[in-house]
């Protein structure tokens, strides 16, 4: 239980109660449609989060390995590095493992979804997507969230 | 001056006319040479500083629409409030700006519309189409149906579709018809997706081709487009004299497994067309139609190779059991290697206690290739 010792244990407990308090959070788009990006933030700032934005798959890994978030909604199809390699990236990295994911793509075949759930994502949204939806899931993914850690830092 | 001009061109001319001929040859294909590169370095030039302007436009532009779709329908507060979109209100003043009177503006704005309409749908999708139809953006792209240049009926066709307005039969029927193919294929998409009760009504009247790419474009919207209204196709079947209408609705009545077009379908095998009657016996063996089996037995001999092996395929399809002998003997006798495969498989498909019987028995009494195709065709790794 090595991944859930220490500083890192402390980060994801006051991440997990900034989320049940307010269900606000901190949400990286990666996205590299420019239009979809930016009505994905303005949607999710208007919901309250805290969104920042990278338009391919390099930008993606440079953020995430700046900052920590608490989602990251991720297009597959991008240059550089497609949204799955961001799912099994993310997932293998003790540190971010936690961090909720959503796949938001217009690829709507049965290998890709059931290959980013294989991978660890969270949700899969097909484009094109209904904007309250995206708000509940991102919602419940973060109270699914919260619950989880709790229950870990109970067992601790 | 122009006189000096005309006497230097005289001059010119006649110390021209007193050069051997294959210099004079040399000397007008340079002149037209270099007249050709002048022409397109000025075209490519002209058509740079114009895709410049656009870029530039568009710049300029693009923040001012993304703020208005943004604050009218993005964010608009009335959204998720379980208001009917049509009483959702925009802003007129933020509608009424100046700036969405100029032309390429609108264009601008609807290209951008359908972009979020593309990434949107719900109440957010509605929306937009809202917006479309408040600032009066359809009447632009119905007055593009009727210029006389194609990309822009097109361009017409695809943005009505997007935005989901209906044309009327008399506009878009003729597209459907179209001598021009690209037209033809944006039309017939569009009805399809638009027509709620016929959205096939245009085959009726399809004398042109219906193309295999088009065909799959097609078969992609019937599939993906919601509460399409889907007829029987044997009615096309039966009458149309477009054999590609026929050939695409043999596709869609497997597809939709419409077992009522079964005797339709079979009369097609009396067809003197070979391709459509393998199309027919393929549809046949995806509905399992077991009333056709013994039609298709009486017709085999008579059949050339394509359709031979199709009936064959459609036999393991069915596989009703009653035709084991008819398999084995082809199996055994038949000299074209493709025959015996296929009648193998068929035997295979079958999978009852009789068929596993035969094979056994095949695996004995036959000669070393074909027990070598019955090996392959046992394997269910292998597909073909």
């Amino acid at each position: 239980m090595h991944e859930f010792g220490g500083g890192f244990h402390l980060r994801i407990k006051q991440s997990a109660e900034k989320a049940i308090n307010r269900y606000m959070s901190n949400i990286l788009v990666i996205e590299d449609d420019d239009i979809m990006l930016k009505a994905i933030r303005n949607i999710l700032r208007k919901d309250g989060h805290e969104v920042l934005t990278a338009k391919d798959g390099k930008e993606a890994f440079e953020k995430l390995d700046n900052e920590q978030y608490d989602v990251v909604i991720t297009d597959l199809m991008m240059p550089y590095a497609n949204g799955l390699e961001v799912v099994s990236r993310l997932r293998a990295n003790t540190e971010k493992r936690h961090v909720g994911i959503i796949v938001c793509s217009s690829v709507g075949n049965e290998e890709t979804i059931t290959e980013a759930f294989r991978l660890g994502a969270d949700d899969y949204l097909k484009k094109p997507i209904m904007a309250g939806e995206l708000m509940i899931r991102i919602r419940k993914l973060l109270a699914n969230r919260s619950a989880n850690l709790k229950l870990v830092t109970k067992k601790k | 001056m122009w006189k000096d001009l005309v006497d230097l061109l005289f001059q010119a001319y006649e110390q021209f006319s007193l050069l051997p001929l294959f210099i004079e040859i040399a000397l007008a294909f340079i002149i037209i040479a270099i007249a050709a590169t002048i022409f397109a370095y000025g075209a490519i030039l002209y058509k740079r500083y114009r895709t410049y302007v656009h870029e530039k436009r568009v710049a300029f532009i693009s923040p001012i629409i993304e703020e208005l779709i943004t604050d009218q329908v993005l964010l608009n507060e009335n959204l998720g409030k379980d208001i009917p979109t049509e009483e959702i209100e925009f802003d007129k003043e933020a509608l009424s700006n100046k700036v969405y009177k100029k032309p390429f503006v609108r264009q601008i704005l609807i290209e951008t519309l359908i972009q979020y309409r593309k990434n949107f749908r719900g109440e957010v999708g509605e929306l937009l189409r809202k917006l479309y139809i408040d600032m009066d953006l359809q009447k632009d792209s119905f007055a593009k149906m009727k210029s006389m240049r194609w990309e822009r009926k097109i361009k017409a066709v695809v943005e009505l579709t997007q935005m989901d307005i209906s044309i009327s039969d008399v506009t878009i029927l003729p597209l459907t018809n179209s001598t021009n193919p690209s037209l033809r294929a944006a039309a017939r998409n569009a009805y399809i997706q638009l027509s709620k009760n016929e959205p096939f009504k245009f085959f009726d009247i399809a004398t042109e081709p219906l193309l295999p790419w088009d065909q799959l474009e097609m078969f992609k919207i019937i599939t993906t487009t919601k509460d399409i209204a889907i007829p029987n196709f044997s009615r096309w079947v039966s009458y149309s004299s477009n054999k590609s209408v026929v050939s695409f609705c043999l596709k869609l009545i497997a597809h939709y497994d419409q077992q009522s077009a079964i005797p339709a379908v079979m009369e097609l095998l009396n067809n003197k067309d070979h391709y459509f009657r393998a199309d027919a016996i393929i549809c046949l063996g995806k509905l399992s139609a077991e009333v056709a089996e013994e039609k298709m037995v009486r017709i085999y001999n008579h059949q050339p190779l394509n359709c031979q092996v199709e009936i064959l395929k459609a036999m393991g399809a069915i596989a009703s059991g009653k035709y084991l002998e008819f398999l084995k003997t082809e199996f055994l006798y038949s000299s074209n290697f493709d025959i015996r495969m296929n009648a193998a498989r068929a035997i295979i498909k079958h999978n009852t206690q009789n068929s596993r019987l035969l094979v056994e028995e095949l695996m004995e009494m036959t000669h070393e290739e074909n027990q070598l195709i019955i090996k392959h065709c046992l394997n269910p790794l292998i597909k073909y």
